[in-house]
């Protein structure tokens, strides 16, 4: 109890506290034979908004569960602030919580499960009900106090296990892919909700995902775990448009695959043998003229045209083939195109200026520059 | 609400619910045909005998014959006589205590196994039924060899140089650890019952808010399975509450039960009336005794809310 009022010190005076918030250092945590989570090094600034994006089975909830205590890492240390809180329970670590099922105490009403950490910690009954008021006008749950977990919408009842997360004003909040049970228009309202309830409290989220969609929108920056490994660590915008390894291509945005063989590297550029054609593409991280590489150019970075167009050939490729079928999404189209080889390669543009008929030929074609290639 | 909406369409009304009174018919008759069995043999070989053992409460028996003339005798003598009460408070303290030791011994055993068990809980779960593989009698007189004063318990404290203990067999404790052994098992079982759909994760979520252990299990655990704790009380209390077999066995002169008086009644004194009058006295006691548990318990607050909710 005592790092709880050393918390609410600095929630107050808003000084003194270091800039890493948590750290992570080398942490390996085994099950069995199998690795969940292979030495990750991690730091996470105050403030930040950080989400771990991965498969299931990639590691992140063990991950996350390191981070709360409840599970001992086999190696490495976990620090808060500048506590080492590797051998510290749960309890002792001032950490708040929301999960995928929302885990609230069924015997309990909506303002029981939210002052729960409050009663743990001893608080006085004034600063509990103060507090209440709070995250009940924050959560919007007005009204709602005496409701019982069952009597609430899941909307509600995902946002009373915010409130009950946040209540206590943690060092951070740790989210377990809190939306992955609610249909899909709350969901992305609950996106909006989440985040700015993230920026108005400064408070640094780590937020759980296996949905890539909900970590671009949501997050700051991005680790993309897989294995138990971070396959990549950065900036939202720089994992989406600069995947550093296949996995990352294929994992986040949607992506286009080309397998073929790298010839040769000139003027910045690659060349590659791709079904008895060339590309030009980038050049791929340790290049090895004559290997197999892997070329994934995202559903957007295509361009689509009535066969035969007069776009400049210089510094574009171009893929002959026939439209098979266009999937109108509102703000954009998906346009499916057939190539030579009988493959199939998604175009996502604008649905609007191109009637293009089905089974008709066209053209794919695309600056050099664009996409990623990897080794495989 | 059916019948408003067919009235609001008006055509085909009474067609209409002559349809629906044959299919409400038929599903009175098939449930006719399931419960009634079941009910039927409640009322014969449950209720009818109840019903016989209140109505002879009120009657009078002279040499080994009952009469049926009406008088509130059996019920004067029986709280009027300070053996009797005795005799009651003696099996309600015994009652009591048990069912207090088995709650303390069961928990831990049956957190265990719904913890812990894994793939063997099934296994671990028929094990608790493992007294009863045999019969009470045999029970009984198991625990005698290992009571008795050259039994088991008194051989190794020889062994050790405490001596043997000359007084453990034929007292209340005695018979205290009898009706404990007997019926510890359906305490655990119905704790572990209400376990096994225990949500464990709860306990989690008390932790990383602040709750260190103890203070999680009085939160969450206890009041989410106050309702196998309080059906383990019911089931222990009551036939302890009644039991007679266990203290004439094991429990010595000190320990006669309102029980044992009873079985006394209907055998070797031949009053039945007195005897039927002590059993509708031991059964208003268990109804008390359930209302009890019953009033303790508030059903929204022991995690029922789902069927009590909306």
């Amino acid at each position: 109890m005592r790092n709880a009022g050393t918390c609410q010190q600095f929630v107050k005076a808003g000084t003194s506290v270091p800039d890493a918030v948590l750290k992570l250092q080398a942490i390996v945590k085994r099950f069995g034979t199998v690795t969940a989570v292979d030495r990750i090094d991690l730091t996470i600034e105050r403030g930040e908004f950080f989400a771990l994006l991965g498969p299931s089975g990639s590691g992140k909830t063990t991950m996350l569960r390191i981070i709360a205590g409840l599970e001992r890492p086999d190696e490495g240390g976990v620090f808060i602030g500048d506590r080492d809180v590797t051998a510290l329970p749960p309890y002792a670590r001032h950490v708040g919580m929301v999960f995928q099922n929302f885990l609230l105490f069924p015997h309990k009403t909506a303002a029981e499960n939210i002052v729960f950490p409050l009663r743990m910690q001893r608080l006085g009954r004034a600063e509990r009900d103060e507090r209440l008021a709070w995250a009940m006008s924050l959560m919007r749950l007005g009204g709602l106090e005496d409701r019982y977990p069952n009597e609430l919408s899941g909307g509600q009842q995902q946002r009373v296990a915010l409130a009950r997360g946040l209540i206590s004003r943690p060092a951070l909040l740790l989210l377990d892919e809190p939306l992955a049970n609610l249909d899909r228009e709350l969901r992305s309202e609950m996106e909006v909700e989440i985040r700015r309830y993230q920026k108005e409290l400064e408070l640094p989220f780590i937020y759980v995902t296996h949905n890539q969609e909900e970590a671009l929108t949501m997050s700051d920056r991005i680790a993309v775990m897989h294995n138990g490994a971070f396959e990549q660590i950065g900036a939202k915008t720089e994992i989406y448009t600069n995947p550093a390894t296949a996995f990352v291509a294929g994992f986040v945005g949607h992506s286009n695959r080309f397998e073929g063989k790298l010839v040769e590297i000139s003027g910045g550029l690659a060349r590659m043998a791709w079904q008895g054609d060339a590309m030009l593409v980038p050049v791929p991280r340790d290049p090895r003229p004559g290997g197999a590489i892997l070329f994934a150019i995202k559903f957007e970075d295509l361009e689509i045209a009535r066969a035969p167009d007069g776009v400049d050939r210089t510094g574009r490729n171009r893929l002959a083939g026939t439209l098979r079928d266009v999937i109108f999404k509102g703000q954009t189209a998906n346009y499916i195109v057939a190539l030579g080889d009988g493959s199939e390669i998604t175009i996502s543009s604008a649905p609007r200026g191109l009637d293009l008929r089905m089974s008709e030929p066209v053209i794919v074609h695309w600056p050099v520059a664009r996409g990623a290639t990897f080794h495989v | 609400m059916a019948r408003g909406s067919v009235s609001k369409g008006g055509l085909g009304t009474s067609a209409m619910t002559g349809i629906r009174s044959s299919l409400a018919r038929r599903g009175q008759f098939r449930f006719a045909c399931l419960a009634g069995p079941g009910a039927l043999f409640i009322v014969v070989a449950l209720l009818l005998p109840l019903l016989a053992i209140v109505v002879f409460s009120f009657w009078r028996t002279e040499s080994y014959e009952l009469y049926a003339d009406w008088n509130l005798d059996n019920y004067r003598v029986l709280l009027g006589e300070p053996a009797y009460r005795i005799f009651f408070l003696r099996s309600l303290a015994m009652a009591a205590a048990v069912s207090f030791v088995c709650l303390v011994f069961a928990w831990p055993i049956a957190y265990f196994i719904a913890k812990h068990g894994g793939r063997y809980r099934l296994l671990l779960v028929l094990l608790l039924a493992a007294p009863f593989f045999t019969g009470v009698i045999l029970r009984i007189t198991a625990l005698q060899g290992l009571l008795g004063p050259i039994g088991l318990v008194n051989m190794a404290l020889a062994e050790l140089g405490i001596g043997p203990v000359g007084m453990l067999m034929y007292t209340p404790l005695a018979a205290g650890l009898g009706l404990f052994y007997l019926f510890v098992p359906f305490m655990a079982t119905a704790i572990y019952l209400s376990l096994a759909n225990f949500n464990f994760e709860l306990l989690e979520v008390a932790k990383i808010n602040g709750a260190r252990p103890w203070r999680a299990f009085v939160e969450i655990t206890w009041p989410l399975n106050a309702i196998g704790t309080a059906i383990g009380l019911v089931l222990v209390f009551i036939p302890c509450l009644a039991s007679a077999l266990t203290q004439r066995f094991l429990g010595g002169p000190n320990a006669t039960s309102l029980g044992m008086s009873l079985a006394q009644q209907f055998g070797e004194t031949g009053t039945w009336a007195l005897g039927s009058a002590m059993g509708v006295f031991l059964f208003l006691a268990s109804l008390a005794g359930i209302l009890v548990v019953r009033r303790t318990i508030d059903l929204k607050r022991a995690g029922f809310t789902g069927a009590l909710g909306a």
